[in-house]
């Protein structure tokens, strides 16, 4: 009998990705390795070319020439299919968009030097995308934090102050008074625009994948797309040279270093990546690709300037340049540490392969999974249709439409405040305005609960996201009382030492407030006690709806059907609608409507205690309306967590607990039923009772029966999730062979021996 | 009938006076060594706490207060945890089938939910400061901050030994799983005997027999039984060192952090007068402790939720096809799988079985494979298909 499920299939297979040995892959890592350390030669190279030449200029120039290279190469027009008109305005857009990219990106080069842009910009789309989901995150904030707060690059300062005649283009120019208006300098500036243009660029290239695959690969896009933006920046070239003169000497003498930028920067690297993108794991390659470049970076930046690679370099390098070199600072070298351990992190091969859900198995038994799991279709879907979807989900239902409505007047009120606070520079306002932030993070997750429902249950989450309700409820309440807790410590030690508030800005801002919180409770509560009724309701309604109808359009045969439909839909949905009504249970609901009468509640004392402040005088007046509110929001809050508490306990639901207690003795009373034992009932989310129970039955009663019997008792006493176990007494002769749970095993064989003998008895007798 | 009868009697909890509970509770509490070492380094801090409330008072100095009332706000971290690792002892009664065994879960993540807040707290702080850094009167600062520490670290040292017992327990854990596996190997050389037995069944109902039976599962069973009981007593003890002292630990090593990064910082501004240090020391902090909390919460999130356990994740799939290959078995329907508290995992499934197929031995084989993976309560639900 072993045999039967002996053959392990499984056993010794892992169900990851086959790893391929890294001696083959080898020669495709050195390659990578080189192409990664001459691109960081060229983007070396490139900034102090950009000191000279102007950047559009500069750009037109690296385009046109990869575009005749890939031309001469790839031969675009005349291999493959031809490209039709709507393609050609695609090819349109999206030369536009990379050039761009590339304008932002060389932008940034020039504002704060290769290192850092080499640091910032040049990660792969992988290691950005996996960015959003994992703990390596942490490591590149980090990083991009130490770069714009640690990196003291003080000569970047100096060229904060640039001189307006600096900049010879509207482009510049604009970029410039941009960075300017933010108040930072240029350097940081320059991060902030390196970290938003890399954003972009792995969209971009999200975006093009499709286009790709229309054109006809990659290789074949990336040459027409180098033509046309060459293209496109043509006559914007062609105004600049006729409007401006040149600070290049001799252009002749930059032929070499363009063409070796354009080799390293622009094609060597793009076929190299594309090799080996094929060869090896994308992950993988993006890995290998960021050690070698930041390493070959940090190494360059530390000898760029040494007077031997003076000699070495191609071009001379203008002499008063010298000094506003950038210099290697402690910040930098932290960040790129980060950097380097982040990129790591988040390229390193992902278990996310054996997460894949079940499917099925397949005839030969493998397991099947599907692998088209969250991540793929998140990247794969646009966010506006994104946005678009999950708006019309929360407009659904009538919980989760209330609370989006209130976030968004919180949102906006709260934006107001900011607003009016920075421009009158009033720190009151700005911090109230950060309270109210604070507040709407309540709303957020009540609102993400509420979403979060209603998603399907998974395999790993067999049960559904219904709990997640509950969850959201108790942090809310948890929450509250943290808060109820500081605002009581506070209003202690006002009550000690009564400050001097001064109470001219207090009272609109807390009437502003009092105002949308009380349009909130009124929406709250309306949904709360609405919400059990509405929902039951409405379940009420269609059940009948659909009983009345067929009622009438049955006749008689469908009448006695329909009556008996409606007398057991009735006694199920009246048990339903009992427990939402007697319970309130959404949890979610009123963590958020007690939240929300906090708030209130704390714009009421602010109003009271500026009135009495300002009637009488009574300083002490503001530190007892806190106490006083820090003490009823704890009240309001208990009945809640304890609500909580007991469902995340796994307590047998207290409204249901009468009606399981008969529905137990009614099991105990079905025929050929012996005894039951670990009867479990908890309360999985709002509208989910599940249960477990194993019944003993005499040996010689159809199982099927008892079950369906069973499972129909406790249905009716409100268990929508029920499996139960039958077992008969041969059951623990193998569950002894396989010894578990030995003393119970007896234990309960005994308790059958003494009930079959006291049943055989009584059919003696 | 009449065991659920007794049962209610026997589990019912009777009605003490309010002095024998508070007995009865510290007995409980100074009978396991991780609650006990909680509730001295809770009588600690309290002491602590209150000596420097009352110095405030006395001496009129508000940081000294609101300090006093940050350290309360601490101790409720530790009365959260001591509290649970006394509820998870409670046994099992009617309304909680299942035990308070969760009280701990829910303990972590309290205590998680409270670590995050507090860091969002001292981030937005400190975000505020660094925009307008205070002048901060340090003279007062340090000695307290010492103290802290000073306090901060013997709970660390003490929990520090929980740790190690909660290493212990992890090894425990290990000879149980090696005990299933031998289980496992009895089983198997059961399969023979079983059939004996079925033998046996089908003769007529002798006492003798029976007889027989009981002292063949005693010889049988002798050398396993300490070894079940002991796994049984293990459980709350494991479970309660787990959770509970991984939020606590956090907790406890967050304050610690944060006394360090005042003293850092204080000493940073009485040197050298770096007024950003303190804004930046305190933002730090609050992103460490952010980010080592997250595991604990998604951990206890993940419990809470009734998620799959993580160590089933891929288990589950093997033993799903070892089921579906028995004999007679169609399909499996609605497996569900979830953690009730450390290292105890409870799943329910349907199967789907054809008509003549032998459904007590599909029950029990499917008992024991669940049982190898770690599964310690199943219930099979078996449908017979229609033909």
């Amino acid at each position: 009998m072993e045999e039967k499920y002996s053959s392990n299939v499984l056993s010794g297979g892992q169900l990851g990705m086959v790893e391929v040995p890294d001696s083959r892959l080898t020669r495709y890592i050195v390659l990578l390795v080189i192409s990664k350390v001459l691109k960081a030669l060229g983007i070396f190279e490139s900034y102090d070319i950009l000191k000279v030449v102007h950047i559009v200029q500069f750009i037109f120039i690296l385009k046109l020439g990869s575009a005749v290279f890939l031309l001469f190469f790839q031969k675009p027009f005349s291999s493959g299919k031809a490209i039709s008109k709507r393609q050609w305005i695609k090819l349109l857009k999206h030369a536009v968009f990379s050039c761009v990219i590339s304008l932002l990106g060389f932008f940034g080069l020039t504002l704060c030097g290769p290192l850092r842009t080499l640091l910032l910009f040049e990660h792969s789309d992988v290691v950005v995308i996996a960015l959003l989901g994992t703990r390596g995150a942490a490591f590149f904030i980090i990083a991009v934090i130490c770069l714009l707060l640690f990196d003291n690059d003080d000569l970047m300062a100096k060229m904060a102050e640039h001189p307006e005649g600096h900049h010879d283009s509207a482009l510049t120019h604009f970029l410039y008074t941009v960075i300017s208006f933010l108040g930072v300098a240029d350097h940081k500036g320059g991060v902030v625009l390196l970290v938003a243009s890399l954003c972009l660029k792995v969209g971009f290239h999200t975006a093009s994948r499709k286009l790709s695959v229309e054109i006809g690969g990659a290789k074949r896009l990336y040459a027409l797309d180098n033509l046309v933006s060459a293209l496109v920046l043509l006559p914007w070239v062609i105004v600049l040279s006729a409007t401006t003169e040149s600070k290049v000497e001799s252009w002749s003498s930059l032929v070499l270093p363009f063409g070796m930028i354009i080799f390293s920067v622009m094609i060597l690297e793009f076929y190299v990546e594309a090799i080996c993108s094929a060869k090896m794991e994308t992950p993988r390659c993006a890995r290998y690709g960021a050690l070698a470049l930041f390493f070959s970076a940090l190494l360059l930046a530390n000898f760029w300037t040494h007077p031997l690679t003076d000699q070495l370099r191609s071009m001379s390098k203008p002499a008063h340049y010298g000094s506003t070199e950038h210099v290697l600072s402690g910040g930098v070298l932290v960040s790129a540490i980060f950097f380097i351990m982040s990129s790591n992190i988040l390229s390193s091969p992902s278990k996310k392969g054996q997460k894949g859900t079940l499917v099925g198995y397949s005839p030969e038994g493998t397991p099947l999974y599907n692998f088209m799991g969250d991540a793929l279709q998140h990247t794969s879907q646009s966010l506006p249709r994104f946005i678009k979807d999950s708006l019309k989900q929360i407009l659904e239902e009538y919980d989760s439409r209330q609370i989006f409505y209130f976030l968004c007047l919180n949102l906006a009120f709260t934006f107001v405040e900011l607003f009016y606070g920075v421009w009158t520079n009033s720190l009151g306002l700005i911090s109230d305005g950060f309270h109210m932030l604070f507040d709407c993070s309540a709303l957020v997750l009540g609102l993400f609960a509420a979403l979060m429902t209603r998603w399907k249950a998974t395999r790993i989450f067999s049960y559904g996201y219904g709990r997640v309700e509950i969850l959201s409820g108790f942090i809310n309440g948890l929450f509250l009382m943290v808060i109820a807790f500081f605002v009581f410590v506070e209003s202690v030690t006002r009550l000690l030492d009564p400050p001097n508030i001064n109470t001219d800005m207090l009272t609109p801002v807390s009437v502003g407030g009092l105002l949308v919180n009380l349009v909130g409770i009124c929406a709250f509560s309306h949904a709360h006690s609405h919400g059990g009724k509405s929902c039951s309701s409405h379940d009420h309604g269609h059940s009948h709806h659909g009983h009345s109808h067929s009622e009438h359009s049955h006749g008689g045969h469908g009448h006695s059907h329909g009556g008996h439909g409606h007398s057991h839909g009735g006694h199920g949905h009246g048990g339903h609608g009992h427990s939402h009504g007697s319970g309130g249970m959404n949890a979610n609901m009123r963590g958020v409507f007690l939240h929300v009468l906090a708030d209130t509640l704390g714009s009421v004392g602010v109003i009271i205690s500026t009135i009495l402040i300002r009637q009488f005088g009574w300083l002490i007046a503001d530190p007892i309306c806190s106490l006083f509110i820090a003490t009823l929001i704890f009240l309001s809050v208990i009945p809640l967590l304890k609500d909580a508490c007991e469902v995340l306990l796994l307590r047998t639901p207290p409204e249901h607990e009468k009606d399981l207690n008969n529905a137990l003795e009614k099991i105990e009373k079905i025929e050929g039923v012996l005894s039951y034992r670990d009867p479990h009932f908890w309360r999985h989310s709002a509208n989910m009772i599940a249960g477990t129970i194993h019944l003993q039955v005499m040996s010689d009663v159809v199982e099927q029966r008892i079950i369906q019997q069973v499972t129909a008792i406790l249905k009716e006493a409100g268990v929508n999730n029920l499996s139960v176990q039958v077992e008969k007494e041969a059951y623990f002769q193998h569950m002894s062979g396989l010894s578990t749970g030995f003393h119970e095993v007896l234990a309960m064989t005994q308790q059958m021996e003494s009930m079959k003998y006291l049943n055989d008895g009584t059919c003696i007798m | 009938m009449l065991p659920l009868s007794i049962k209610d009697d026997e589990y019912k909890p009777t009605k003490y006076n309010l002095l024998l509970k508070l007995s009865g509770w510290f007995r409980s509490i100074l009978a396991d060594k991780t609650s006990r070492n909680l509730f001295f380094f809770l009588c600690l801090n309290l002491s602590f706490a209150f000596v420097e409330l009352t110095y405030g008072i006395w001496s009129n100095s508000l940081g000294l207060i609101s300090d006093s009332f940050h350290m309360f706000f601490d101790c409720t971290a530790l009365l959260a945890g001591l509290a649970a690792s006394v509820i998870s002892r409670w046994r099992s009664n009617d309304s909680f089938s299942y035990g308070y065994v969760r009280a701990e879960v829910l303990a972590g993540f309290v205590n998680g939910l409270f670590l995050i807040f507090t860091a969002f707290f001292i981030f937005s702080e400190g975000v505020e400061r660094a925009l307008e850094p205070p002048d901060v009167h340090h003279e007062r600062l340090l000695p307290v901050s010492v103290a802290g520490l000073l306090v901060n670290l013997v709970g660390i040292f003490a929990f520090q030994h929980g740790g190690h017992g909660h290493s212990h327990g992890e090894g425990d854990h290990g000879h149980s799983h090696s005990l299933f596996n031998g289980s496992t190997s009895h089983g198997h050389s059961h399969g023979g005997h079983h059939h004996h037995d079925k033998h046996a069944d089908s003769h007529s109902h002798g006492g003798h027999h029976h007889h027989d039976k009981h002292a063949d599962w005693h010889s049988h069973g002798g050398h396993e039984e300490p070894h079940y009981n002991d796994e049984l007593q293990h459980l709350p003890g494991k479970g309660s060192s787990k959770q509970i002292l991984q939020g606590v630990l956090l907790h406890i090593i967050a304050d610690t952090l944060g006394s360090v990064g005042v003293i850092i910082s204080a000493l940073l501004m009485q040197k050298y007068d770096l007024m950003i240090a303190d804004p930046i020391c305190s933002m730090l902090i609050a992103i460490l402790i952010g980010v080592s909390v997250v595991p604990l919460l998604k951990e206890s999130i993940g419990i809470l939720m009734q998620r799959t356990p993580f160590s089933l994740d891929h288990a589950l799939p093997e033993c799903y096809q070892r089921v579906q290959q028995l004999q007679g078995v169609y399909n499996l329907q609605e497996p569900h799988f979830w953690t009730l508290c450390t290292d105890v995992y409870i799943g329910t499934l349907k199967l789907l079985v054809a008509p003549d197929a032998d459904t007590r031995w599909i029950l029990s084989q499917t008992h024991h494979i669940f049982t190898q993976a770690g599964v310690r309560q199943l219930y099979v639900q078996i449908d017979t298909a229609a033909m």
